[in-house]
């Protein structure tokens, strides 16, 4: 009994403590995007809060601005492009006989090991010599590439799991395969596929590689927009974040609003 | 309505021959059974129909029309499954009426249509429900419902009354009985219960391996068994099987002696009786005389189980009969129901 009580307490400390490590680095950046610049460097929690921060980095010369708006193109087209897309080749996966099946599913899924590094650098050669470099295009190019294999997996698992019944009563009473998609595996699958999505504007949106490299002027995003603080008079952290909570925030409530689905839908890919 | 035919239909599965080759021709306005026991093809079967497996080789036609690449939309078929397959994300409405949809009928006339089959079902008070508010009953009926909204050339029925409870079960078999004969399209319905099959078909096909045993009506299929696999298959409780042998006209084992009206060539033979056509009688005039094993009364009679030897005899009696477990009793067969397979092809000898 004792033993238990202790290893309770010991379970409570060991959370506290992670949460405390894990959240500190996010709470402190919020209390700093309230800061001016002196107070910045103040490790006081007591400072006369101030929202210039937020109106500073939409001027010039940090136009945040442009920098959201190109975030939001290229989250929103590659969610756009790359769902529908993930979706049907999930749905074929999961109930067509193709030959070799399973090894291009594998290949599929294959592309995911590959480090974003190895392939940077091709993909920048590839877009300056089409003229691409500096883009949201480019960037849309490349965040589909690399979600959409991850989306058909995570979309597989919940076709997989709505029975094949209803599908097959629908084909009976006179629907084609298209039509079966649409009028009853896409609503069956929603949940699923809404949260797929919304992994997927996450992940395009965090993307930090590629857009460094890729874009320079016109169409970097907002992680990129960040390194743009680091300036020859030192680093301004309160800008930087302040910038950081604009870019925290949607993902913030994003993550909330999906928290129940999300697990459901981890654990739908992973058992099938 | 139409008439159906499968022509020597085959179906495999990589190596494995589920249906080695069928041949069926189902009447105009018919309904048939295929009865079998489980993983016997009659799903299988049923599903090539559909068009929702591929048929290996050979041809199907429905009102003379060869189906074999159409896929199912085409086919005019209507399907009750299982597990129903209901649209979980529609209302039963919405359910029933989307055949109409996909046919494009209008909205006003759809949804009279549908009020008019919910009515029929006696759905009519769920209709904005969804299929997850509703018990197996209803749900049974709603998936009847979506298959009846529109005249199809057939109704294939795939075990739909397994998932309800027996006093349901009964009440929806009368319902299917009553919904073919006022509609009149042609049926093809699987089931594994004899009793379904007894009471629904005009034909009922029996099913083994892939292959029809026996295609013929209830009572053909009852009274003359063309092997031991459908004498065991039909009835409940099912045909009492003895293994023995024919001396002088004679079927003759250990504690059974039974006259044979017929002649018959084969000697290694084994009789068949069902339980009502053996009566309970003294000892000095039966044709059994064994000790009794187990006595069960089941309200319209009592079912008498004798062991003779490794095999079990079942004799049904009048209601009031009454004797001591282990006390000898004497059973005689009816004459003209005596039923003998060869012991070696397991077939029928009777001629």
């Amino acid at each position: 009994m004792k033993q238990t009580k202790l290893m309770w307490l010991l379970e409570q400390l060991t959370l506290v403590l992670v949460c405390i490590i894990a959240l500190f680095p996010i709470v402190w950046m919020f209390l700093t995007a309230f800061k001016n610049g002196r107070d910045a460097y103040d490790l006081s929690l007591i400072f006369t809060p101030t929202l210039d921060n937020f109106f500073t980095v939409f001027r010039a010369p940090w136009n945040l601005g442009s920098m959201l708006m190109n975030s939001v193109i290229v989250a929103v087209s590659t969610v756009m492009i790359s769902v529908p897309a993930a979706a049907l080749a999930a749905y074929s996966f999961s109930r067509f006989q193709l030959r070799a099946k399973k090894t291009m599913f594998f290949a599929v899924i294959a592309t995911q090991f590959i480090p974003a590094v190895v392939i940077v650098l091709p993909f920048f050669i590839m877009f300056r010599n089409i003229g691409l470099l500096d883009t949201t295009y480019a960037l849309i190019v490349v965040n589909v590439a690399i979600v959409t294999p991850f989306v058909i997996w995570m979309i597989k698992g919940f076709i997989d799991a709505i029975p094949l019944d209803s599908e097959e009563a629908a084909m009976m009473d006179g629907a084609s395969r298209l039509r079966v998609i649409r009028d009853i595996v896409l609503p069956m699958a929603a949940p699923g596929i809404l949260t797929s999505a919304i992994f997927c504007f996450i992940l395009t949106w965090n993307e930090f590689l590629f857009a460094l490299i890729l874009t320079r002027r016109e169409a970097v995003t907002l992680p990129v927009g960040l390194v743009s603080f680091r300036t020859e008079r030192g680093d301004l952290w309160e800008l930087m974040s302040a910038a950081g909570v604009m870019i925290t925030v949607p993902i913030f409530i994003m993550a909330m609003l999906i928290q129940k689905h999300f697990t459901r839908g981890m654990t739908a890919g992973a058992v099938k | 309505m139409a008439h159906i035919e499968l022509i020597n239909i085959t179906k495999r599965y990589g190596d494995f021959l589920a249906i080695p080759q069928q041949n069926l021709s189902i009447a105009d306005g018919e309904f048939l059974v295929l009865l079998g026991p489980s993983g016997c093809g009659k799903t299988t079967t049923m599903r090539m129909i559909a068009g929702l497996e591929e048929i290996t080789s050979g041809e199907l036609r429905i009102g003379g029309e060869c189906v074999n690449d159409k896929p199912p939309k085409d086919r005019d078929i209507a399907m009750v499954f299982q597990n129903y397959g209901l649209y979980p994300h529609m209302t039963v409405a919405e359910n029933i009426g989307y055949p109409l949809k996909l046919r494009g009928v209008e909205k006003n006339e759809r949804a009279r249509q549908v009020e008019e089959v919910c009515r029929k079902v006696e759905l009519d008070k769920h209709m904005h429900r969804r299929p997850a508010e509703l018990s197996g009953g209803q749900r049974q009926r709603v998936a009847l419902a979506r298959a009846i909204i529109r005249r199809p050339k057939l109704f294939l029925m795939d075990e739909p009354l397994s998932n309800l409870d027996a006093k349901l079960r009964v009440t929806m078999r009368a319902e299917l009985k009553h919904l073919h004969h006022e509609l009149g399209v042609t049926t093809v319905y699987v089931t594994h219960d004899q009793m379904e099959a007894m009471t629904l078909a005009d034909r009922i096909a029996v099913l083994n391996h892939g292959e029809i045993v026996q295609l013929d009506t209830p009572e053909k299929i009852y009274s003359e068994p063309a092997d031991m696999f459908v004498a065991d298959f039909i009835g409940s409780p099912s045909m009492n099987l003895i293994p023995g042998r024919i001396i002088n006209g004679l079927f003759e084992c250990d504690g059974v002696r039974v006259p044979i009206p017929f002649q018959t060539s084969v000697s290694e033979v084994v009789l068949g009786i069902r339980p009502e056509d053996l009566t309970i009688v003294s000892e000095a005039d039966a044709h059994i005389r064994a000790p009794l094993y187990a006595l069960e009364l089941t309200g319209e009679s009592t079912l008498a189980t004798v062991r003779i030897g490794p095999t079990m005899v079942c004799a049904r009696g009048p209601s009031d009969f009454r004797t001591e477990i282990d006390a000898p009793i004497g059973l005689k067969a009816r004459g003209d129901r005596i039923h003998l397979f060869d012991a070696q092809t397991r077939k029928r000898l009777n001629p």
